[in-house]
């Protein structure tokens, strides 16, 4: 590893008037389990100080506040896996942090780091955006509020700017009606990148009609977003496994409209259809 | 570059250390401690061989900066014996003929000793879980996993 300078601020203003101070080269280091891995490529000449968040105590937990979820993001994939209130309001998270990695990886990355990372494969992002989440950004100059899914302009780059720290990711609880689910495929269980997922949201009136409906794909399109072509098809009608091959048909169809046919299409065209079904089959 | 200086605990010892902030614990623990039962694989999260705990939960070593550990306690396999009684988990590993060449074992253990710690009577499917990031090249996994669901038969015995 190339030499750098070391820092652990101890609060969020610490935090950002440092990066502030440093300026181009500050690095945030949260779980360092994407920082250590690209710390590790000679190809990284940029990155001269690394400033720990690890330590900032109130840039942790998980909280609820009348209707919303808040999850700070130093929040490890484990405690959120262990949350009785993610588990309630949001069980399609869990799934998701559920398959990140490994125990290890899990027990050490973080919600905000994966989501400032911004890997097309980024496992919290369909769920979250799904749930309608919005993220918090601090920095030495503002401070900010952010749609998740106005955040991300194309894999490994977001509208963050250089000096702004995520503080806080909030969502609104989903309804106890509400049916969710998140289907990942890898090329193995453990330790796998996510080739493609879905996430699914499926709410029914009490004759069973589906009265919404959110889909989001992850690592099929360029930027994460719902499908709202999909979810119109559901709106409604009774949930039947037609209904659900033709939402997900229609999902491939967008993918590949913004996509264009390149040499994976002939893999991802099927696998995600099927994959959307299973989603939305799983929402029972 | 400056140094960064740290106190920590490591298996049960307390440490005052001046560290390079671009080393990691894996190798603080190897090279400068002599600490060398802790395993150096690919280095990038996905072997496992450099598994220990930290705070009682399995990480890994090559994925957490040495100041990192400023505060922390850490626990390498070197930890698990007492004295010259080996943990009940390395004796049900040898009882099961779950060591072949070796390499994997140390983080096999560790990820094991996390699990059992927090799980006392796990399922097959947790255990298979709780050692899912650690590799075995010699295919040793089912040694492996019935050695962790029997640890507590063993404990009996003894
Ligand atoms: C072996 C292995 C397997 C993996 N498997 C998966 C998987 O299955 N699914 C998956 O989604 N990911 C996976 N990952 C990637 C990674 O573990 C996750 O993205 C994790 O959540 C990153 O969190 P972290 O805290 O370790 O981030 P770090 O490495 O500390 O940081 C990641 C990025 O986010 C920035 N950052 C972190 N926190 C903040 C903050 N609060 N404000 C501003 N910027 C911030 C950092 O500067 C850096 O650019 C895997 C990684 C490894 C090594
Ligand atoms: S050496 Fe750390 S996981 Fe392989
Ligand atoms: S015993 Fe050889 S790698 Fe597991």
């Amino acid at each position: 590893m190339k030499p750098f300078e070391y820092y652990s601020p101890q609060s969020v203003p610490e935090a950002y008037n440092l990066l502030a101070q440093i300026g181009t080269g500050a690095k945030i280091l949260a779980g360092g389990t994407d920082v250590l891995v690209e710390l590790r490529k000679s190809a990284d000449e940029v990155t001269g100080s690394i400033i720990d968040i690890s330590r900032i105590v109130s840039l942790r937990g998980i909280e609820e506040s009348g209707d919303t979820i808040v999850i700070k993001p130093l929040t490890t994939h484990t405690e959120i896996l262990r949350s009785a209130l993610v588990g309630m309001h949001a069980p399609l998270l869990k799934t998701a942090v559920a398959g990140i990695g490994s125990p290890q990886i899990r027990n050490r990355g973080t919600i905000g780091g994966n989501i400032m990372n911004a890997a097309a494969c980024a496992d919290t992002v369909p769920p979250l955006i799904a749930l309608g989440a919005r993220i918090r950004l601090q920095s030495s100059t503002g401070d900010r509020t952010v749609a998740l899914s106005e955040f991300f302009t194309k894999p490994y780059v977001t509208v963050a700017q250089r000096g702004e720290l995520l503080v806080e990711i909030r969502f609104p609880k989903l309804p106890f009606d509400a049916r969710s689910s998140f289907m990942k495929l890898g090329r193995r269980n453990a330790l796998s990148i996510s080739r493609l997922s879905v996430a699914a949201i499926l709410m029914r009136n009490q004759s069973g009609v589906i009265t919404d409906a959110r889909i989001v794909p992850g690592a099929a399109l360029p930027t994460w977003h719902r499908v709202s072509e999909a979810e119109n098809l559901l709106i409604g009608h009774q949930p039947t496994r037609e209904l659900f091959v033709e939402a997900g048909k229609k999902v491939s169809e967008v993918m590949i409209s913004f996509t264009g046919r390149r040499w994976s299409t002939e893999y991802k065209e099927p696998v995600i259809a099927v994959l959307v079904r299973r989603a939305l089959e799983g929402c029972r | 570059m400056k140094l960064v200086l740290i106190r920590t605990t490591i298996n049960g010892r307390r440490y005052d250390l001046e560290v390079r902030p671009n080393m990691t614990l894996l190798d603080l623990l190897r090279d400068e401690l002599g600490l060398t039962g802790t395993k150096r694989g690919c280095e990038v999260g996905e072997c496992g061989a450099c598994t220990v705990l930290m705070n009682g939960q399995a990480v890994n070593s090559c994925l957490v900066l040495a100041p990192q550990i400023d505060c922390q306690e850490v626990l390498t396999v070197e930890g698990l014996a007492d004295g010259e009684k080996l943990h009940s988990l390395q004796e049900s590993f040898l009882d099961h003929d779950a060591v072949h060449c070796g390499f994997c074992t140390p983080g096999m253990l560790m990820s094991a000793k996390d699990l059992l710690d927090h799980t006392p009577d796990p399922s097959e499917h947790e255990v298979r879980t709780a050692i899912s990031g650690n590799l075995c090249r010699c295919s040793g996994y089912q040694q492996i996993v019935d050695a962790i669901k029997d640890v507590e038969g063993e404990k009996r015995k003894t």
